[in-house]
């Protein structure tokens, strides 16, 4: 029965895509070893309990683990961030700082959600470490856009800084609707969040240092979205800004990114970080196109003749 | 540009779904399009598209539509993390545990909603073995299959005629708009309209009937044991 099959969501790459996948690797590595990027390379797979208290619960649950023959609880590598935190850390002295790394290879989530399938994803990404300055944050998010621009893509890049969702505001701007829970004080700026016509003066009393980086970020990259509403509850991590990019084309989202300042600290070295991850499948494998278009919704010009037969039952109404 | 694409579910919620577009003021297939076997619509700039209820929220959160309609149980069900901009008032049920007059303790619970129930065991440090059924999931209660059931209750006539009893409230069950986060994040611009159109239509309706508040929980009345 598995002669053919294989577990969801894995399959190999066979000649042309594993020469396309190399390809787009090698174009992206030109990128980040121009820009004084350096390789270091991650095993496939760790223990689980260095990891435990960093991520949600729902993201751990994400990863395939299982115990080891000594014993130990493993998880395969479901999350590059955290790893790269907890391998650079002993090893990272004060005058290393700061550190412009980046890294390549396979992560495995298990979505546990019935929307989506387990994943094997292959992922490149890239971080500066010990830098916490604003200009930092600037030259991450340059250098994912220009990534994007690199292979013929128009990006579209919006960003947002996880200080400005104050806990009381989190269930509303995860389902970007009032609740009767937000204390009194915060419904004015909870009601402009949710309705998209917040500005950065707005939020400066409730998350001044926020605010502040939001501008300069904003004066710097004016072609760049600022999102005040923008939260999510994943990346249990983030400490700043957080950033998504798209394909302007397809929405596609390519590449995810932000802040993340106390995780080195909790692998005892005490560091800023910010970096972005790209998925190499959302970026390069084509867009699915919905099938069955009827006669509502053809193209300019068509007719539903030039549909194909089962279609075209359907735009003749039948 | 690409029209904006809103899911309608099909079914119980059909035609108050495409009550709260016209009255926001959206151009909506018409009765005889619907009647046709035409499952997507083209409509001032916004496509329509008819799926089964549990599927809205598979639609939007791949993005396959921008926007649409769902329950609140399909919504969960689905684990969708789709924005749920607002809220209606028509549609309301509540999610119920529910089991045969003097039916043993709980072993065993049939639904159609496996993940809502399995958090709900966890949740109440329960322990059943779940039974997934497609439909008519009261019957399972009727005839012994499971101890208990989990099912919406709408009027519970459905509970009454087959002398069941509610044990518990699972969840309150609304219908909510829901929209594709990457549709909110790169077409905000229509997406906020949209939102407003609709917010705007549901705040009117809400004023001309006084008996329904905004979040309100309705008190059922029910007699509630658990372990």
């Amino acid at each position: 029965m598995a002669k053919f099959r294989y577990p969801t969501g894995v399959r190999p790459l066979l000649i042309e895509e594993t020469a396309r996948r190399r390809r787009i690797e090698s174009r992206f590595v030109d990128v980040l070893e121009r820009a004084g990027f350096a390789e270091i390379v991650l095993p496939i797979i760790d223990y689980a309990e260095p990891y435990t208290l960093l991520q949600a619960r729902d993201t751990s649950k994400q990863s395939y683990r299982f115990v080891d023959r000594e014993g130990e609880v493993v998880a395969i590598r479901s999350d590059f961030t955290p790893m790269v935190a907890r391998s650079l850390a002993p090893a990272i002295t004060k005058a290393d700082l700061p550190l412009r790394v980046y890294y390549r290879g396979d992560v495995i989530r298990c979505d546990a959600s019935r929307l989506g399938a387990n994943r094997e994803m292959f992922q490149i990404g890239a971080e500066i470490v010990g830098d916490p300055s604003i200009e930092a944050d600037i030259a991450i998010l340059r250098l994912a856009s220009d990534l994007v621009r690199e292979f013929g893509l128009q990006p579209n890049v919006v960003y947002s800084d996880v200080a400005v969702a104050l806990p009381e505001l989190r269930p509303v701007l995860a389902t970007k609707r009032m609740n009767g829970d937000v204390p009194a004080a915060l419904r004015g700026i909870a009601e402009k969040l949710v309705a998209g016509s917040a500005a950065v003066d707005d939020i400066a009393p409730f998350a001044p240092e926020a605010a502040a980086r939001l501008s300069a970020i904003a004066a710097a990259l004016p072609e760049f979205e600022l999102h005040l509403d923008d939260f999510e509850d994943a990346g249990a991590y983030y400490t700043g800004i957080r950033f998504r990019i798209y394909d302007a084309a397809s929405r596609t989202k390519l590449a995810q990114g932000g802040r993340y300042d106390r995780l080195y600290e909790t692998f005892g070295a005490p560091a800023a970080a910010v970096g972005f991850t790209f998925t190499i499948d959302d970026l390069f494998e084509e867009r699915r196109q919905l099938a069955g278009r009827t006669a509502d919704s053809l193209p300019a010009g068509w007719e539903p003749a030039d549909l194909p037969a089962g279609s075209r039952r359907y735009a003749e109404g039948e | 540009m690409n029209e904006l694409r809103i899911a309608v579910p099909k079914g119980r919620l059909q035609d108050e779904a495409l009550g709260v577009f016209v009255s926001a003021g959206y151009a909506i297939p018409s009765e005889s399009d619907l009647q046709t076997r035409k499952l997507v619509f083209a409509r001032d700039g916004v496509e329509w598209i008819f799926v089964k209820d549990a599927d809205v929220p598979v639609y939007v959160e791949h993005g396959a539509a921008d926007a649409g309609i769902a329950g609140l149980d399909q919504i969960l069900e689905h684990e969708c993390t789709a924005y749920q901009p607002v809220e209606f008032s028509f549609g309301r049920c509540r999610m119920m545990l529910i089991a045969a007059r003097g039916a043993p303790p709980l072993t065993k619970i049939a639904t159609k909603y496996p993940r809502i129930t399995r958090q709900y065991l966890d949740a109440r440090q329960l322990r059943a073995e779940i039974v997934p059924l497609a439909g008519s999931v009261e019957l399972a209660a009727v005839l012994e299959l499971t101890s208990h059931v989990i099912d919406v209750v709408e009027t519970g006539e459905t509970v009454r005629v087959h002398q069941l009893e509610i044990q518990d409230l699972v969840a309150e069950i609304s219908p909510r708009l829901i929209v594709a986060k990457n549709s909110y994040r790169m077409d905000g611009k229509r997406i906020r309209e949209l939102i407003a159109r609709v917010e705007r239509r549901v705040e009117l309706r809400s004023t001309e009937s006084p008996g329904f508040r905004h979040g309100a929980a309705v008190p059922y009345g029910l007699g509630v044991t658990k372990e």
